[in-house]
């Protein structure tokens, strides 16, 4: 049995695994090893130059900065998007009640279900571009709704505001992503059994009841994964993307908005630096696989079977 | 059955519906909530639900509007509705974009790597979520680990890894990097998804005899059909949107794909000023991906069906 | 095997490292290089080079630079604001000069670094490159890792419209020094001319019953008119701050003289407290005081504030000659589209009204390693002859670095503005570099961070002067930036 266990847990890795080392974290390792070096990017040439990256960005303001701002967004983001989509996934899977003890979305669920996905049909950068337009100040949707209810006087510079520019690409990042938890967190409570719900419900359980005592404890995993996942995407590529396109500079006014992904982009890409930029990643992949391992030890709970 | 918090009838909201009331009055006995609870939340609850709605919904009908549009008009009143249909625009989406060039290319890249991403990483997924063997924790952070590095900074060593395999500019090793660069993604949700699962039938089926392979694809992955379904419509969107891995290692014509064409669309707005024709492009790019959600969407409520026979 | 495996050992490991970080990251850096063998070896510099060049061509009159006929030629061009169809018209001219070799490989990108830079790193560049827009690569790096080839010959070539002149006499004045980082070989040729200054619709002051002021108390009391009627005097693209200096560096230089410029590139200490900066500083913060700046600024990008100018919300805007064909969709037809150069601030001015800044934009370069070298040479020299010049300022409305080639075109308001600056300035062209030298003091520490903030009204001037100095004197101290001197 156990020997069966091995070859079958070998050859279902094996394919997945190596593919997985060729292409992606064999690139990385090599990559990694330029942080080393004072390899620019742009020539075959490079030495030696030990840690002296390391010690270089532990001395450099702007990485702080990026640092402190990438770390506001892994906290923050996740909690507002989750939070948004649970309740949201849950009002349309399970939120609704009808007769004939059908455990069912709200009225509409099907109508909401299709457009809560509507920003995801959009890649990241053109969600950029088109909030450009409504945050314009001149004539930004934004603006011209507040003008229009009368609060014309408080037209805030939105990204051009030190104060408001961080608020305002969070903004931007939750309302591209709510829609991708929604349409997970509805797959997951598809999964759980009807008749908990409807055995809840016969104990007259409420829909705030039923949400904390049935839903989500039997969605934690997926909550918990989602929570890791949306942490990855506010320190990487999408953070990356908005802060990139939206943001003046980008990273400003004033580095309040940049980011550890915009830096690495900015050393590897403008400044000719791809081994500090690589310094950077490897910052950037710290923070993350931390960050990982915190939500899993936070949220590790006993495992809740049906 | 009915549930017996529900508010009296004079505070309930449109959401639900007034039949419901007879069978309702009958049920309530224990849990009655101090009035209001539901009231205030439903309305509140409604609320947020348009709310969100008309968030989501708006800006995609903008841009819709807006690629019939001139570029004066986009600029200078850009709420305003269009003037004329413009459809030269989405004619010079389409030639700038490529869309009919590289359309073939963009179903097989994206066909290729959906299947291989699914298969291989649920059965990874599958092992990692149910099997204890030394290293499973490694294997598992190794995934999650490729989540969190920038792939702009590897671009340069796997451009010769797969210079020096001869996978430059071919459309099958473009497949074999979308799945690898898909993986992480993947085996960590099915991770997670897996371990919902509930481990009595697959018990069952082992005790029946079933090899670990039969048992799962003849009974775990049935059963994990809603979360292949989520996974495999956001790898979909994924793959279709994904441009920096293709920009690299497939610069040939003949084997560009959809997304390359819509970058240089939307890099160009910048310099070229071309904002009609770049939401042309990008109406033109959504309409597959919702049409694909849409039939995948039907997938996931037969799934729910699927999951509540078991 | 690549550089990856042959870097780590200890001969060739260089002396940055120190001999107890070694021992600590041998461990590390074993694991990485060990398995550097065949396919998995990261980089195919090792066995690329020289080797691969095509065999030169005979030097004759009618091939200066000896072209081998028969070899392929590879091109990247730039998918921007200019578009490409400028170098597809010049390399059919390089077919039809030489029949034998191949189509020339034509790509065009807007992704410059991303495309290019596995094949820097592979040895196996293209043979001309238009390395601009947001992703070119540094100038300062690729010189300094001797990625470039002189093109010197070329410059010391015959013309290919006047076999007595050579190319660098057919150059307009600045354009070859601005190739060159230090010392006599030129590694850039920037092919377009760009005219920055403070642009305006001659429609818009006119309606004002007014002409462009030549002085600085003109600007303000224009601007008090205008402010009266409901119309900013000034708008910048906010989010780019980095535009405000195409009109105020001139203003500086024009205070101060050139030497004030020079210094400032050169990264001198206090080059940034000489009085002439003070004065423009606070000269431009007093449109913001005053509020002559149109109200969300700030928040604008480049497109959003160009395009409330030409809707007439704002009457002046720093910027480049480039606007003319960016702002284009959104221009009317009667705006009358202007370039001047900065007013003066009073008559203690070192330098005259008219002072301005010019300088090549886009910039070619021929790699080191590239197959061709000469074939790239000889695409730029037909790309430097009266005609080629022609049509691109036809089609893209911007000079070139030929000097001449737009007599006999009908030119646009904006493009003969430019001309007509150019001839009032005279010898007063400036050109400070600091935006080729070092991007990131020049966009995101000055611009950003510095004019950025002043002109929001966050920073006084005089802030912004210490936070400037601040960041220049940290960047000539920074070792991992290559720096270069006027010469």
């Amino acid at each position: 049995m156990q020997h069966g266990k091995y070859r079958f847990i070998t050859g279902f890795l094996a394919l997945p695994l190596g593919l997985y080392l060729l292409f992606v974290v064999w690139p990385f390792v090599q990559s990694i090893y330029y942080s080393f070096t004072d390899w620019t990017g742009l020539s075959p040439e490079f030495g030696m130059i030990g840690a002296g990256n390391y010690t270089r960005m532990l001395d450099d303001p702007v990485f702080w900065k990026s640092l402190q701002h990438s770390l506001v967004l892994v906290l923050v983001l996740p909690l507002v998007t989750l939070g948004l989509a649970l309740f949201f996934a849950f009002m349309i899977n399970v939120g609704g009640r009808r007769r004939n003890a059908v455990v069912a979305g709200v009225r509409g669920s099907a109508f909401y279900k299709i457009a809560y996905f509507f920003p995801q049909v959009l890649s990241i950068a053109i969600v950029a571009l088109l909030f450009q337009f409504a945050f314009n100040p001149d004539d930004g949707m934004i603006n011209a709704t507040l003008e229009a209810v009368g609060l014309g006087s408080i037209q805030p510079d939105w990204l051009g505001d030190p104060d408001l520019a961080l608020i305002v690409v969070m903004m931007v990042l939750v309302w591209s992503t709510v829609g991708f938890f929604v349409v997970l967190f509805s797959a997951g409570m598809a999964s759980i059994p009807r008749e908990i719900y409807e055995a809840a419900l016969l104990d007259g359980a409420t829909r705030f009841t039923t949400f904390f005592r049935v839903t989500l404890p039997l969605l934690w995993d997926t909550v918990q994964s989602g929570w890791v996942y949306m942490g990855i995407l506010a320190l990487g590529a999408e953070s990356f993307a908005v802060v990139q396109i939206m943001t003046v500079g980008p990273g400003g006014p004033d580095y309040s908005t940049t980011v550890l992904p915009l830096y690495v982009y900015q050393a590897a890409f403008r400044d000719g630096q791809a081994a500090y930029a690589t310094t950077i990643g490897v910052a950037l992949l710290v923070v993350t696989l931390a960050f990982a391992a915190i939500v899993m030890r936070l949220g590790r709970r006993e495992r809740l079977e049906f | 059955m009915k549930t017996t918090e529900t508010p009296p009838p004079a505070v309930r909201q449109g959401g639900d519906r007034g039949p419901d009331q007879a069978a309702h009055a009958g049920a309530g006995r224990s849990g009655r909530q101090p009035g209001g609870e539901g009231a205030a939340l439903n309305v509140f609850s409604h609320g947020v639900l348009v709310i969100w709605a008309i968030m989501v919904v708006l800006p995609l009908l903008w841009a819709v509007m807006t690629s019939f549009k001139t570029d004066d008009a986009i600029l200078s009143s850009p709420w305003s509705l269009p003037d004329g249909l413009h459809l030269e625009n989405w004619g010079r989406a389409w030639n700038q974009a490529h869309m009919s060039d590289y359309f073939l290319n963009t179903i097989i890249v994206v066909g290729g790597s959906l299947v291989g991403t699914l298969v291989l990483g649920s059965m990874a997924a599958y092992v990692l979520a149910r099997f204890e063997f030394p290293g499973n924790r490694f294997v598992y952070y190794l995934f999650l680990g490729g989540n969190s590095f920038p792939i702009m900074l590897a671009l340069v060593p796997l451009f010769y890894v797969m210079s020096n395999l001869s996978l430059l500019n071919t459309l099958h090793g473009l497949i074999l990097v979308y799945i690898a660069y898909s993986l992480p993604f993947t085996v960590f949700f099915l991770t997670a998804f897996f371990r919902t699962l509930p481990s009595s039938v697959a018990e069952a089926a082992l005790i029946d005899g079933a090899s670990h392979s039969r048992t799962f694809f003849q009974v775990m992955l049935p059963m994990a059909r809603p979360g292949l379904i989520s996974v495999g419509i956001f790898n979909f969107l994924g793959q279709w949107n994904q441009y920096m891995l293709p920009t690299v290692l497939n610069t040939e014509p003949e084997t560009k794909v959809l997304s390359q064409g819509l970058v240089e669309l939307a890099t160009s707005q910048g310099y070229k000023g071309d904002w009609s024709g770049l939401f042309a492009g990008l109406v033109m790019a959504m309409l597959p991906v919702l049409g694909a959600y849409i039939v995948f969407q039907r997938q996931v409520v037969s799934g729910l069906t699927a999951g509540a026979l078991k | 095997m690549g550089t990856t495996s042959a870097q780590p050992t200890p001969g060739a490991s260089g002396n940055g490292l120190g001999r107890r970080d070694l021992i600590k990251r041998s461990a590390a850096i074993g694991l990485v290089t060990v398995p550097g063998v065949g396919f998995l070896s990261s980089c195919a510099s090792g066995t690329g080079g020289d080797t691969d060049k095509v065999d030169k061509g005979k030097v004759t009159k009618d091939n200066p630079l000896g072209v081998n006929e028969s070899a392929a030629l590879e091109v990247v061009i730039f998918d921007g604001g200019f578009g490409q169809q400028y170098a597809v018209d010049a390399e059919k001219k390089y077919n039809e000069k030489y029949p034998k070799a191949p189509k020339v490989k034509h790509s065009a990108t807007q992704k410059i670094q991303t495309t290019l830079q596995p094949k820097f790193n592979g040895g196996t560049p293209p043979d001309l490159i238009d390395n601009s827009g947001a992703e070119q690569m540094d100038m300062g790096v690729l010189v300094g890792k001797k990625q470039l080839a002189d093109l010197t010959p070329l410059m010391d070539a015959p013309s290919l419209d006047d076999p007595a002149k050579k190319v660098r006499d057919t150059l307009r004045p600045g354009v070859l020094e601005m190739g060159q980082f230090d010392g006599d070989p030129v590694w850039i040729m920037y092919y377009a001319y760009t005219v920055y200054g403070v642009w305006y619709s001659k429609t818009a002051l006119e309606k004002l019953d007014s002409a462009y002021p030549e002085t600085w108390d003109d600007m303000l009391a224009l601007c008090a008119k205008a402010k009266k009627q409901g119309i900013a005097g000034w708008t910048y693209p906010g989010k780019y701050p980095y535009y405000l200096p195409f009109s105020l560096y001139p203003f500086i230089g024009k205070i101060g003289g050139r030497e004030v410029l020079d210094a400032i590139d050169n990264l001198e200490p206090n080059a940034w407290k000489h009085p002439a900066v003070k004065a423009a500083f606070e000269a431009y913060y007093e449109l913001f005081r005053k509020g002559y700046v149109l109200k969300g600024t700030p928040g604008m990008t480049h497109i959003q504030a160009q395009t409330a100018w030409t809707k007439g919300k704002a009457l002046f805007i720093p910027n480049g000659s480039w606007v003319e064909n960016e702002a284009a969709p959104t221009t009317p037809k009667d705006f009358e589209m202007a370039v001047a150069a900065p007013s003066s601030l009073d008559s203690s001015d070192k330098l005259p009204f008219g002072t301005i800044w010019a300088s090549g934009g886009e910039p070619f370069i021929v790699p080191a390693k590239a197959k061709n070298p000469e074939g790239g040479m000889e695409q730029l020299r037909i790309m430097l002859s009266e005609a080629s010049s022609r049509n691109f300022t036809e089609q893209v409305k911007s000079l070139t670095a030929f000097n001449g080639g737009t007599d006999g075109l009908t030119l646009s308001s904006a493009l003969q503005a430019g001309v007509d600056a150019l001839d009032k300035a005279g010898e007063n062209v400036v050109n400070p570099r600091l935006q080729d030298w070092y991007v990131k003091l020049q966009k995101e520490q000055i611009g950003v961070a510095g004019l950025g903030e002043m002109m929001a009204g966050r920073a006084t001037p005089a802030e912004t002067i210490a936070k400037i100095q601040g960041y220049a004197d940290a960047a000539a101290k920074d070792p991992n930036i290559k720096h270069y001197k006027h010469q």
